[in-house]
């Protein structure tokens, strides 16, 4: 008889012990949780930052190539009053769409289409969204770069060149409002708002990021 | 009596070296309002100051004890780089208005062929604009003041470069520059580009040929000065079509048919299909070695500066002869330059990036 209360003290204490130890691992899960959303909501604001210092230096750079290109070719070669008021449609699109990510929810993302279609069917531009890591040549892409001998372009790489070359028309056309022969210094300053603009994209998109784990954050 | 005879057949056209017996007669007067005017243009002290200034409001206060302060003065703040240059202008114009109704022949024909490169951006200016669907009162208020004529408003109707011609052009001193783009092309906004660039090549070739026929003093220096400019226009159109729609043939038929350049340079530039490549044309010829050597290999910035600066040199160089006319072209190219420079320090100014004003300053004394 002792020994059966004694075993049923036992398992009643291993049952406590269990809970206590379950409800320990429930609460380490959610701290780690709460530090997860932390982390998220600290890198994001990061990246925020970070990309707020680049579109501001992108903007400054701009400007100033555009002094730089007026002061160049004449101020009567690049004024306000030679910009295109006739009807056109717009050079890049932006497409706003709810995304799923994980434990942040639904969160609206961003997906910039520089030199859309100028009247034809489907875009010809590159989609630039924020998953500029997948780019061919940047840094952070898993592709190795080859070096010696280039091999023969494959139909891939054709079809980038091609879709290079729509976008350097699309570019040149742009800037034929001021001339069809401008400066360097104004092709400069039309890239550097070309960057500023993928950048204000990817601000929208950190900041959509950023503001959702916030509310993971001061939810709890 | 056979003295007096002596100094009646010398002419300054025909006899270099003699223009001192006969120049003041009709230029003396108006050769002493240049050079006074030469003496009022900024120098580097000035420019020091200007380069130190915080704002707009610095640089108009500053500019308030030069030549420039009568037409700042009554301006509001806050200043625009726009509103600085606009009122600088005009007292260029003033100068040049001042100097044109005092000459005679053919001084005052010298001074109209000043205006004409102004006459042609301005046409431009308002055919690009109406193309744009911009309105005509909006591009006048934009025209530069010393290139505007009566009929200028007019050109909204033109369709294509044939009509701009007869309805408008052919009364204007422009009309025999179009024997070259007359065609019923609508324009379109490369089309615009190949008729300015044609229409200037017509104007330097003209003027040159003016100047040689004055002769003299005037001859020697203004060939120099439209040489420098001709050679310099090929190799802006060269730099600015690299990349660009223009094939090799129609960017050779922009050079002018005169110059250090031409025939062989041209010939060269017009296969040109980058910077370096330009690079190695120019070196070849050694006015132009030392422009180039100042920049480094596939850099095209310091172009523009070290372009100018070669050009502030021979428009200096032009007042250290007297009795020609070349001083009045040379007056007008320095305070073009000198209003370039303000220009370029009031946008670095406002865009708080005074580190980056001594990349284009020219500084001329």
């Amino acid at each position: 008889m002792a020994g059966d209360e004694g075993t049923e003290i036992y398992e009643e204490r291993e049952e406590s012990m269990d809970a206590a130890v379950g409800k320990e691992e429930a609460e380490i899960k959610t701290e780690g949780k709460e530090d997860e959303n932390i982390l998220q909501f600290l890198d994001s604001l990061d990246g925020y930052l970070t990309l707020m210092d680049s579109v501001n230096s992108k903007l400054r750079e701009g400007w100033f190539d555009l002094a730089s290109a007026r002061h160049s070719m004449g101020t009567l070669r690049i004024n306000s009053t030679l910009l295109d008021l006739k009807y056109h449609p717009a050079a890049s699109t932006l497409q706003v769409t709810d995304q799923e990510v994980g434990s942040l929810g639904s969160v609206p993302r961003f997906a910039l289409s520089k030199w859309a279609s100028k009247g034809c069917g489907s875009p010809k531009g590159k989609d630039f969204s924020t998953d500029t890591d997948s780019e061919i040549g940047s840094p952070l892409s898993q592709q190795l770069r080859h070096r010696g001998v280039s091999e023969k372009p494959s139909a891939k790489d054709e079809t980038t060149l091609a879709a290079d070359e729509e976008i350097k028309k699309e570019r040149a056309k742009s800037l034929s409002v001021f001339g069809g022969l401008v400066s360097p210094k104004l092709r400069g300053a039309q890239l550097s708002f070309e960057t500023a603009l993928e950048t204000l994209v990817e601000i929208a998109n950190m900041r959509a990021s950023m503001l959702s784990a916030f509310e993971r954050i001061t939810e709890k | 009596m056979i003295f007096f005879l002596a100094i009646a057949s010398i002419s300054e056209r025909n006899m270099y070296g003699f223009e001192a017996l006969t120049f003041n007669i009709h230029g003396g007067y108006l050769e002493a309002i240049v050079r006074g005017h030469r003496a009022g243009l900024l120098t580097t002290a000035d420019y020091n100051n200007l380069c130190q200034c915080e704002n707009l409001d610095d640089i108009k206060m500053h500019l308030s004890a030069t030549k420039y302060g009568s037409y700042l003065q009554n301006e509001p703040s806050p200043l625009h780089t726009t509103t600085i240059v606009e009122k600088c202008t005009l007292k260029l114009v003033d100068d040049y208005k001042h100097m044109l109704c005092q000459a005679t022949e053919p001084m005052s024909t010298f001074l109209e062929y000043i205006r004409y490169g102004h006459m042609i951006d301005n046409v431009v200016l308002i055919v690009t604009g109406t193309l744009h669907e911009r309105d005509v009162q909006e591009l006048l208020e934009k025209c530069h003041p010393l290139g505007m004529f009566d009929s200028i408003a007019t050109l909204v109707v033109a369709q294509n470069m044939r009509e701009l011609y007869r309805l408008v052009l052919v009364d204007t001193p422009l009309a025999p520059y179009f024997s070259e783009c007359l065609t019923s092309e609508d324009l379109d906004d490369m089309n615009i580009e190949i008729m300015r660039n044609t229409l200037y090549k017509a104007y330097l070739e003209d003027f040159y040929k003016f100047c040689q026929k004055l002769g003299g003093a005037t001859s020697e220096i203004m060939s120099d000065l439209l040489a420098f400019e001709a050679d310099r226009r090929a190799v802006n159109i060269t730099i600015n079509s690299i990349g660009t729609e223009l094939t090799r043939e129609d960017r050779k038929k922009l050079y002018s048919n005169f110059g250090l350049l031409y025939p062989y340079g041209h010939e060269e530039l017009a296969i040109c299909e980058d910077i370096d490549q330009v690079r190695g044309v120019m070196e070849k010829y050694p006015p132009y070695q030392a422009i180039f050597s100042k920049m480094s290999y596939g850099e095209s910035q310091m172009l523009d500066k070290a372009f100018y600066e070669e050009e502030v040199r021979r428009l200096c160089l032009a007042f250290e002869q007297q009795f020609h006319y070349a001083v009045f072209f040379a007056y007008m190219r320095l305070r073009e330059q000198e209003i370039r420079n303000l220009m370029w320090i009031s946008e670095c100014v406002a865009q708080n990036q005074k580190s980056r004003i001594h990349d284009s300053v020219v500084y001329m004394f």
